[in-house]
């Protein structure tokens, strides 16, 4: 058995972090004379002694290397920790809510899936909005180190493609890729407080603006109203939300390269291409869709399907109409944008852009080879050859995405929902999104009603699609807990 | 430029074959006395004449040698005469089905997917059901020969596993069809006529046994009656559910019982995922429909099984309306319609040893995570699978997806509903036959579907049947380059 201790020291950090979060609401709270500050103040006391104890008790003077095994374990361990800690306040404040419930609402802003079981969300106290919007901001934050730094070195899903370094021994890695994670830290920060500033400015008040950045940079989804974005009936809002969505489903990478004045690297990525062409396609259709079906006017039209789609793809779940309601080809194409998911180095979910690119490469040269059977022809991705490992790494993905999404989808029917609300809630948790295409659980209708089995099947797919799902499954790995 | 003369002559004995079939309806039609037979009699001689057309005008002299091409185009040129020149008696028939529906039915039956436009079926001329039995027997034969003696050595979707021989030239297509088509026949038929048999030994008229058995070993899934073996006692149903599981599982495998040992079926990983892949469902659905539906513990039992096995293998043959068993029976019936029977079958889907493929890298991946750099064979059936075939698995997988993925969004562009056109997508693809929801679920009928939705299905069942890119690449440059 390897030791553990590094492991819990770093996820005892963690819960020290969470925290001194939990102090945030907790002194909004207390400003607005809202008694629920005590509950914020009593689970950060809570957390921050079980972090306390976690880290003196593991504490190991010398730098600790971090194995492989390790580095899965905390990975898996810390967020699954973070999403019970984050849901104390949840449980304990005015609001009452079942532990299954808290849980629920906790995992899904943690993941930045933005599923809610709440409701009257424009009269709830300030303190459980801004906790809700930093849960998401934090696992926002949270997912973009692990996509960065973790997930690349660890070979997930063929996240390998973004190794930062030639190097492939974890420990080697882990500087470089620190350095670059902490500017992208820096980016993601400043990226929320323009938000912000351009939310407000165009007509926002300032705390809704705040939490709205937070919760669009990080893809999240949760709003401070229970219609949505939509509530505020503004063209300028929705326009501004609609960019951040973009930013944030973009990969982060080429805020560096524009940062570093790099134009052409970040002009050439053919991720954030192939991203925002799928975006526009989507739009023309849904936007022609909601002209000719919905009488709508062309612009409003535009607006309208630009938001939908940009939401459903990068999985934030924000809303400006009641997508829930609808029938027949808008939401099967939205059920469909679900999978795709935004681009890899993001905050968003999903199978990922990249995968479909590796994926489209694979295929073409498969094509070449059933004319040509003797022709050495490899797939190429980015000008690279793709090697056998990343396709075999994007095959063991798929496969495990389309299983889970299937055994998650046939759970949700054993508990007695729907064809379609079982489908399009199975697909939305993995992929992060939030609300389903079903009126039992749209973006105006919350997962309230359903029942609590279901509720805790879904978090646990979206803890599992948030972290590309072999995170744990190497948990099971045989060998994994030997020695 | 492509010579097509050898893919025309090959053709023109595939017309000859259908005239000749085209034979037995009409004997059917004189002895039932209807004024079925000249429409078939019509549709036999114009495909005899096309036939033979095609035969003299590209003989070539010496026999000739297919190239990868021509394959590809034979397979397709093949079905696609089929299925025009199968059309004809439904459009002279009484009928006067719309060159579209009547287009849909051939499909439909050929493909051995088993979607109807036809409603009323115990009232219709014998000739009539004679001919779309005998359109999906035929359709078997066909997948089979395709599937066991050319997909492999044109290594479509990982098939390439399948090579019999250490020979995997090209130039032996022809030799090899020959020998794999008179065994796999053999054994074919012989099922055939036992379930035939069997069948009219449970109370079916002649005419119903035999029909009800070309579908079921064919797995295509057209019956008699509206209601499916619904119409039927309980002896049908179970004769059924061995016919459909025989008719879903390798037909190689069967020859490997007589030559070699009698374990030889079970020895093979294939055939042992398939059933136990049928089991689980069963037994899951079972529990489900006893608790859940509050069914007695039998009924719950003889539904699910039957319902499962004919979805699985690609059947489509039904007992009840399983469409429209809300909740988990609904969300169960959609995933089954991905998985499949196994190759060398007459069963369409991605199939099991794709699965098999899929999971061996799986877990190959799995175990890599903790080890990067260890050294890891991938099996399957106890053969290392090769980099070529897993890239294969992986282009066929990414294809199956796609096309269904444009399949649904296509059929709501043409009004239909989701639940429709996802299970209709899905169905379709994998040549399973009835859909989920009140329009095309089991007992439900494709009549109504706007004239572009029947055309998209059509497609997406030969898509599926052809595995996908044996028709796929003829729509790509590639193809028709230098």
């Amino acid at each position: 058995m390897f030791t553990l201790r590094p492991v819990l020291y770093v996820t005892g950090l963690l819960l020290a972090l969470l925290a001194l979060a939990m102090s945030l609401p907790a002194l909004v709270d207390f400003v607005h004379g809202n008694t629920d500050w005590r509950v914020f103040a009593i689970s950060g006391a809570v957390t921050l002694f079980l972090g306390g104890i976690l880290m003196a008790g593991n504490h190991d003077g010398r730098q600790a290397q971090i194995s492989v095994r390790q580095m899965f374990l905390l990975t898996a361990l810390s967020w699954v920790a973070l999403c019970i800690a984050a849901a104390q306040p949840f449980a304990f404040s005015a609001l009452h809510l079942s532990p299954v419930d808290a849980l629920f609402e906790a995992t899904s802003g943690v993941t930045t899936t933005g599923a809610t079981v709440l409701r009257h969300l424009d009269r709830m106290p300030p303190g459980i909005l801004l906790w809700r919007a930093l849960l998401q901001w934090m696992g926002g934050m949270g997912f973009l180190v692990v996509s960065l730094a973790v997930l690349p070195s660890l070979n997930v899903g063929g996240m390998q493609v973004f190794r930062l370094e030639n190097g492939d021994r974890v420990d080697r890695m882990l500087p470089h890729a620190a350095s670059v994670t902490v500017s992208i830290v820096g980016l993601y920060a400043g990226l929320t407080g323009l938000l912000t500033l351009a939310l407000w400015a165009a007509g926002m008040s300032r705390f809704p603006a705040l939490l709205h950045a937070m919760t669009v940079i990080s893809c999240g989804g949760f709003s401070t109203a229970d219609a949505s974005v939509g509530a505020w009936r503004n063209p300028a809002v929705d326009w501004v939300v609609l960019a951040g969505m973009l930013i944030g489903g973009s990969p982060f990478m080429v805020y560096l390269n524009l940062v570093d004045q790099r134009w052409q690297a970040a002009r050439r990525n053919r991720q954030l291409r192939l991203f925002l062409k799928i975006f526009l396609m989507a739009t023309l259709v849904l936007g022609l869709w909601l002209i000719i079906e919905r009488d709508a006017k062309p612009l409003p039209a535009i607006r309208h399907a630009a938001f939908t789609v940009a939401s459903v793809l990068t999985g934030s779940g924000f809303a400006t109409l009641d997508w829930g309601r609808w029938e027949g080809l808008p939401v099967t194409l939205l059920f469909f944008l679900t999978f795709v998911g935004g681009c890899a180095g993001s905050t968003s979910g999903g199978i990922k852009i990249f995968r479909f690119q590796i994926l489209y490469a694979n295929a073409r040269t498969q094509m070449i080879k059933l004319l040509h059977p003797n022709a050495v022809v490899l797939p190429v991705y980015d000008k690279h050859q793709i090697p056998e490992e990343i396709s075999e790494s994007v095959l063991g993905f798929l496969f495990v995405y389309a299983l889970s999404f299937a055994v998650v989808a046939m759970g949700l029917g054993l508990v007695g929902l729907d064809f379609w609300t079982a489908l399009s809630a199975s697909a939305s948790a993995l992929a992060n999104l939030g609300p389903g295409f079903s009126p039992v659980i749209g973006p105006l209708a919350g997962y309230g009603a359903l029942p609590d089995a279901a509720k805790a099947l879904l978090a646990a797919a979206m803890l599992f699609g948030r972290l590309e799902m072999f995170v744990f499954l190497a948990l099971f790995a045989r060998g994994f807990w030997r020695r | 430029m492509l010579d097509v003369r050898p893919v025309l002559f090959i053709s023109g004995f595939v017309l000859l074959v259908l005239a000749a079939a085209m034979g037995v309806p009409v004997a059917v039609d004189v002895a039932t006395s209807h004024s079925e037979w000249p429409s078939f009699l019509v549709s036999a001689m114009a495909s005899a004449f096309f036939g033979l057309v095609l035969i003299a005008a590209n003989r070539t002299a010496g026999a000739t040698d297919l190239s990868i091409r021509q394959a590809f185009l034979l397979t397709a040129v093949g079905w696609g005469l089929a299925s025009v020149f199968g059309a004809l008696p439904f459009y002279f028939g009484t009928l006067r089905l719309s060159p579209v529906d009547a287009l849909f039915e051939t499909v439909s039956g050929i493909t051995t997917t088993g979607s109807t436009i036809l409603t009323g079926l115990d009232g219709l001329p014998r000739a009539i059901l004679m001919w779309r039995a005998l359109l999906q027997w035929l359709g078997g034969v066909g997948v089979i020969v395709t599937s066991v003696a050319l997909l492999p050595i044109l290594g479509i979707g990982g098939m390439q596993l399948f090579r019999m021989e250490t020979s995997d030239k090209t130039d032996k297509v022809k030799s090899r069809l020959a020998v794999v088509a008179f065994s796999v026949l053999l054994v074919y038929g012989l099922f055939t006529l036992v379930l035939a048999v069997a069948l009219s030994g449970v109370g079916m008229t002649p005419l119903e046994a035999v029909c009800h058995a070309m579908a079921a070993i064919s797995t295509g899934g057209f019956s008699t009656s509206d209601q499916s073996l619904g119409h039927f006692g309980d002896g049908a149903r179970w004769i059924c559910v061995l016919g459909m599981l025989a008719g879903g599982a390798s037909f190689t495998r069967y020859g490997a019982v007589w030559t070699r040992n009698r374990r030889a079926l079970l020895d093979d990983s294939q055939i042992r995922w398939y059933l136990a892949v049928i089991v689980a469902f069963a037994v899951a659905l079972t529990v489900w429909n006893w608790l859940g539906r509050d069914l007695e513990p039998y009924e719950a039992f003889r539904q699910s099984v039957f319902n499962v096995v004919s979805v699985i293998t690609t059947t489509g043959f039904h007992t009840d309306n399983y469409g429209a068993w809300r909740g988990f029976g609904q969300v169960a019936f959609f995933f089954m319609m991905f998985i499949g029977g196994c190759t060398g079958s007459a069963a369409g889907g991605i199939k099991i040893f794709r699965y098999g493929v899929l999971f061996a890298v799986t877990r190959v991946q799995i175990r890599k995570l903790l080890h990067p750099h260890g050294v890891f064979v991938i099996d399957f059936n106890q053969i290392p699978l090769t980099d070529a075939v897993i890239r294969s698995v992986l282009g066929f997988m990414m294809f199956y997806f796609f096309c269904a993925v444009l399949l649904a969004l296509g059929l709501t562009l043409f009004g239909l509903d989701v639940v429709s056109a996802l299970s209709g997508a899905a169905s379709a693809l994998a040549n399973v036959g009835p859909g989920l929801g009140s329009v095309i679920g089991p007992g439900g009928n494709f009549a109504d579907l706007p004239d572009a939705a029947k055309c998209l299905l059509l497609f997406g069942m030969m898509v599926g049947r052809l595995e996908l890119a044996t028709l796929l690449i003829l729509f790509s440059k590639l193809f028709w380059r230098e």
